[in-house]
């Protein structure tokens, strides 16, 4: 465990002094990032403008939302990005070989390798977001609501990531370029949209399937509405069995790799 | 110890037409074809020894390589190195081994190599004070001390080469499967490589499997060779010995006042052969060797004996 500690230290380096020589593109991406988080908080600002509750949320429990899947992307966007990036071009053209004959966790390392220290800043400006909207928000609360909030917000990063894995890693398999990501993004927006709004089979498809609704929205509901152990432990399970079958589908596709390769 | 007994692999592809019509086809109905790339292969090698594959392209070295060094899953037949099952990837056996395609680098580009060498130390957990010497001896053995901190993508194919080969030694590898270490390597850059993979198995006597295309990596570095043929090794022993596959011959090369000529003859007509050439032609010059070792494999791998 602390020689994985180790290790990512040295990708924090890399990724740090990589990202100093390319300075334009690191502006460039704190500007994309600063209009990304403006119109995302905006859209709700201007709705607040004509109503004061939303499905039973007011505007400063909204942020509380808000803030959270902002979070959430900041810590992918600086965690995994990079790497799911590439992930499916390194399987496809047999890049693997190297991953293979080390003596670490090849998921861990490819996973983890590319830390996107341009997003990292970003990842300050969510942080001080969330902490924003905490401090301005408009009912009491306890430190073991936060804590849990936090622990959530952890949970629902690694839940992102498990399902873009589970995106891509048909790669193994149809040697298509980019697996099934172009629809993942395309449902993304459903993470962004608080789980009240839907209803019948969205609902059961975005809390069971495909669970967006669970990686902020959930979170978000056990801070702003009273803690409930259905709400949680339906969180905490289908996450569980999520990365569960992430696993087990890499260990498949490594197999199939290796007995496909060159 | 690397012990390999009836391991074959076969691999499956799909038959596609050319063009748009092929595709749609190959929609509905596909034709699968299994390609056989190594055909029951037995083969031991013994602690200390570095033998030579060669064949022609896709006779089965790399995927031969691959699979001993845990990447591809045979598809029956056994094989251990050091006694562990390699496509069971055992970090205790992956630990021991290294494996360096001239194709695909290892280290990061954008970075200079100490700083992927401080990763490899992580990933290997190799000592302080043994991470020190071997960086040492390795870069003054292969004479690139100063290029140890530019960035990797800077150097030259040759330096880069130096630097792969610097990466997959520095944790000491019991085991060493070097792909064509020297492929795109101007001729001085072959020779230092050489010069560096000699050194290296005097210094620590590691198992090393060898494919390279140029005879004289094999010449060099080998005292022992394999040739691939089609998936089966069709020749096994010393170097020397690859000569006697095609009978005992020799090559004349006879120059007369009018013109330069070779002869290959078997060895027991020598004498006669010579008397006859000196009675039939002017000869000014004439010389009399063994079959450069080169012809003899290419005739091997291009289907002759055995």
């Amino acid at each position: 465990m602390s020689r994985y500690i180790r290790l990512y230290i040295h990708f924090l380096q890399f990724s740090f002094s990589k990202a100093l020589e390319f300075r334009l593109d690191f502006f460039f991406k704190i500007i994309m990032d600063i209009v990304y988080y403006s119109v995302n908080i905006l859209f709700f600002k201007v709705i607040y403008l004509h109503t004061p509750m939303l499905g039973g949320w007011t505007e400063s429990q909204m942020m509380i939302f808000i803030s959270t899947y902002i979070l959430i992307d900041a810590i992918s966007m600086t965690v995994f990005s990079s790497n799911m990036w590439w992930l499916p071009y390194h399987i496809n053209r047999g890049d693997l070989d190297y991953h293979l004959i080390r003596p670490v966790s090849p998921l861990f390392f490819l996973s983890l390798k590319d830390f996107s220290a341009n997003s990292f800043v970003n990842l300050l400006m969510a942080i001080f977001i969330f902490s924003y909207s905490l401090i301005h928000y408009s009912l009491p609360f306890h430190s073991l609501d936060v804590v849990l909030l936090c622990a959530l917000v952890l949970n629902g990063a690694l839940l992102y990531y498990c399902c873009q894995m589970l995106m891509i890693l048909p790669v193994f398999w149809t040697q298509s370029a980019r697996g099934f990501m172009d629809l993942f993004y395309s449902m993304g927006i459903a993470m962004e949209r608080p789980d009240k709004i839907f209803t019948g089979w969205r609902r059961f498809v975005f809390t069971f399937i495909i669970p967006f609704s669970l990686i902020a929205s959930f979170p978000a509901k056990l801070f702003i509405e009273k803690f409930n152990w259905p709400t949680f432990l339906h969180l905490i399970s289908v996450s569980l069995l999520f990365w569960i079958l992430m696993i087990f589908i890499w260990k498949k596709g490594i197999k199939a790799y290796s007995s496909a390769s060159s | 110890m690397i012990e390999i007994k009836n391991l074959s692999k076969s691999f499956k592809s799909h038959k596609k037409e050319p063009g748009l019509k092929g595709s749609l086809k190959a929609v509905f109905h596909r034709e699968e074809i299994t390609k056989l790339a190594l055909k029951s292969i037995d083969l031991s090698i013994n602690k200390g020894e570095m033998i030579g594959l060669i064949g022609a392209n896709g006779a089965g070295k790399t995927t031969l390589v691959k699979i001993l060094a845990g990447i591809v899953h045979p598809t029956s037949g056994s094989a251990t190195v050091l006694g562990h099952i390699p496509w069971e990837r055992p970090n205790e056996y992956r630990r021991q081994m290294s494996l360096i395609m001239g194709q695909k680098n290892q280290v990061w580009w954008d970075l200079p190599a100490l700083d992927s060498f401080l990763l490899l130390k992580e990933i290997y957990q190799i000592p302080k004070n043994q991470y020190q010497k071997n960086i040492d001896f390795l870069a003054d053995t292969l004479m690139i001390k100063d290029q140890l901190k530019t960035q990797v993508r800077k150097l030259s194919l040759g330096e880069r080469m130096k630097i792969e080969l610097m990466a997959a030694l520095l944790h000491n590898p019991q085991v060493i499967f070097l792909d064509e270490p020297t492929i795109g390597l101007d001729l001085s850059a072959q020779k230092a490589v050489r010069h560096f993979l000699l050194e290296y198995q005097k210094e620590f006597s590691p198992i090393t499997i060898l494919t390279s295309h140029y005879m004289e990596d094999i010449k060099e570095l080998c005292p022992r060779v394999a040739i691939m043929k089609e998936g089966e090794i069709v020749f096994d022993g010393p170097l020397a010995e690859v000569q006697r596959m095609l009978g005992d011959e020799k090559v004349i090369s006879v120059t007369t006042d009018v013109t330069t000529f070779k002869i290959h003859i078997p060895r027991e007509n020598l004498a006669s052969e010579t008397q006859h050439l000196f009675q039939k032609h002017n000869v000014v010059d004439l010389n009399i060797q063994d079959p450069p070792i080169e012809e003899i494999i290419e005739s091997l791998m291009k289907g002759g004996a055995p």
